[in-house]
């Protein structure tokens, strides 16, 4: 597996680097370096130890005009990890997530309150680019979304637009390989993306999300449409992908978090209708032994 | 915090069918318990008694025992495989599935003790150590705690049984002493010492089984995996 740096040919600069959005936001990092966790009496914050943090939350609350969907959060994501986010309908996940990536910002009349910290950046300050955020920040949704164009052209649109001018074909290439699709559709590049089967599509939609090398892989529920094998082939190449990639999924399927993540984060709501975080731990610890009777309740079946 | 207005009322559950199944199954280990039980109260009578018709009636009744403890494992085994459990739910059932095997294994010792009871049969008459029905006993007295704490899912009663065990193991030391003492001052009732001696210590493996069944209930309380009969 070929490096980032192989893939943005020399003098390339596919990848900013931090320091490059750092600049732009002095105020942010001074106030990321004065956070004492486990402020809010509701913060599950994860401690992580001798491992980069991606994503920091400080009391994240997301708003819809004058309703609150996600209520003082705060947690951290860790570096070239998997982490879940399962929780009922309607508690906020995948608002939750797409705040991750800026992604509510093109919602009228959302907004939010409290920090998200990425790589210690605040990614809402002044000053930080929308666009470039979600360039790093990936993301792959529900429903499988191929652009109306050939698969060659799918993976190749984001490199383009962001002026790509290596060698492109071995860039596609290497993230259809990435994403485990290289051998079912290497003759057949020009056919149109629509064409494939859904699971191949959803791969086509990861191939076309790491094609422009970035740093975190978003996936909303992405295996609600597709048949087992499928689901199991995605569940499979995002182990592989967490080599190089963080990843965040939302899943209503408990037993993909269970069989898929690194770490588990479970949202429910209040009578608000707020969703709020009640317990995040690895995985493991999490599917077996969890601390919070809500989430024993919630991953058992049973409902208050 | 909002949590504590969830937590309580009615439980409410998606998932009734596999509730039954666990209620099923904790009926299932129960009656293995009381099976154990009933076999290690004749196995010990007959051992008093020389009984030699008593043992057998342990010793054909054992394969009851065997046949439910195959049910319940294969039942558990089938629940995990087909509901997915979790959380509390696969600790449960881990916890049962061990129990079984160990109310198994303990049913076992009670067939080597109704064998025993039919080798002493066979031999001139001595009187059987005191400290041996008692062991018995209190053996019988522990697994009963050990289920019901099992059942009730409770850590404090599961903690007691697993420190109570130390009686039963000084039980068996004052055996072992006693039945030296006779080997050697009686060297014609060797035989006869030496049966006794393996009743007190099959009674004092028993004992140790139950404690394994009462770290099982800690262990489903909460979570963590201790030795409790170090």
């Amino acid at each position: 597996m070929r490096t980032k740096e192989e893939i943005a040919p020399s003098g390339e600069t596919l990848v900013h680097e931090a320091p490059r959005i750092r600049l732009m936001t002095d105020q942010a990092v001074d106030e990321a370096e004065q956070f004492a966790p486990g402020a809010s009496e509701q913060s599950v914050a994860m401690p992580i130890e001798d491992g980069k943090v991606v994503f920091e939350l400080q009391s994240l609350s997301c708003y819809y005009g004058s309703f609150r969907a996600v209520k003082e959060i705060s947690l951290r994501v860790p570096h070239n990890q998997i982490t879940a986010v399962i929780g009922p309908s309607g508690c906020g996940k995948s608002t939750l997530l797409r705040s991750f990536n800026r992604m509510n910002d093109l919602i009228d009349g959302a907004r939010i309150t409290g920090q998200i910290l990425y790589h210690g950046v605040d990614l809402y300050a002044d000053g930080v680019d929308p666009v470039e955020v979600r360039r790093r920040i990936g993301m792959v949704f529900q429903k499988p979304n191929p652009f109306p164009k050939s698969i060659y052209d799918n993976v190749a649109f984001g490199p383009r637009v962001a002026g790509f001018r290596g060698r492109m074909g071995e860039l596609v290439e290497e993230s259809l390989r990435r994403a485990a699709l290289w051998d079912e559709v290497k003759d057949k590049l020009k056919s149109p993306g629509t064409e494939l089967s859904g699971g191949q599509q959803q791969r086509l939609c990861i191939a076309r999300a790491i094609a422009v090398e970035p740093d975190v892989i978003l996936m909303d529920e992405p295996c609600s449409s597709l048949d087992p094998i499928a689901t199991l082939k995605i569940e499979e190449l995002m182990h592989e992908l967490k080599q190089n990639y963080t990843i965040v999924i939302v899943t209503h399927n408990m037993q993909q978090a269970a069989r898929a993540s690194d770490l588990t984060a479970f949202l429910t709501m209040g009578p608000d209708r707020a969703g709020y975080l009640v317990e995040m731990a690895p995985t493991q610890k999490l599917f077996t032994s969890p601390d919070n009777r809500l989430t024993e309740d919630y991953i058992t079946g049973r409902f208050g | 915090m909002e949590s504590a207005t969830h937590a309580e009322g009615p439980q409410y559950s998606v998932r009734r069918t596999f509730e039954e199944a666990l209620d099923a199954t904790k009926d299932d280990v129960l009656r293995l318990g009381a099976m154990v039980e009933h076999a290690l109260e004749r196995a010990g009578r007959a051992l008093v008694d020389r009984d030699v018709e008593l043992a057998d009636q342990v010793r054909w009744d054992d394969a009851q025992v065997n046949e439910l403890q195959r049910s319940i494992n294969t039942g558990i085994t089938a629940l995990i495989a087909t509901q997915g459990p979790v959380a509390r739910d696969v600790r449960e059932l881990l916890a049962l599935y061990h129990a079984a095997t160990e109310l198994e294994r303990m049913g076992d010792y009670a067939v080597n003790i109704a064998k025993l009871a039919q080798q002493l049969a066979a031999e001139p008459e001595i009187p059987i150590l005191r400290q041996i029905p008692q062991m018995e006993q209190l053996c019988r007295e522990q697994l009963r705690a050990a289920m019901r704490a099992l059942v009730d899912v409770s850590e404090e009663e599961a903690r007691a049984v697993c420190a109570r065990d130390d009686e039963i193991d000084h039980l068996y030391n004052s055996v072992y002493e006693d039945t030296m003492s006779l080997m050697s001052v009686a060297p014609d009732k060797v035989r006869q010492a030496t049966h006794l001696l393996f009743a007190a210590h099959h009674l004092e493996r028993l004992g140790d089984r139950v404690t394994n069944i009462g770290e099982d209930v800690v262990y489903l309380a909460t979570g963590r995996i201790e030795d409790l009969n170090p």
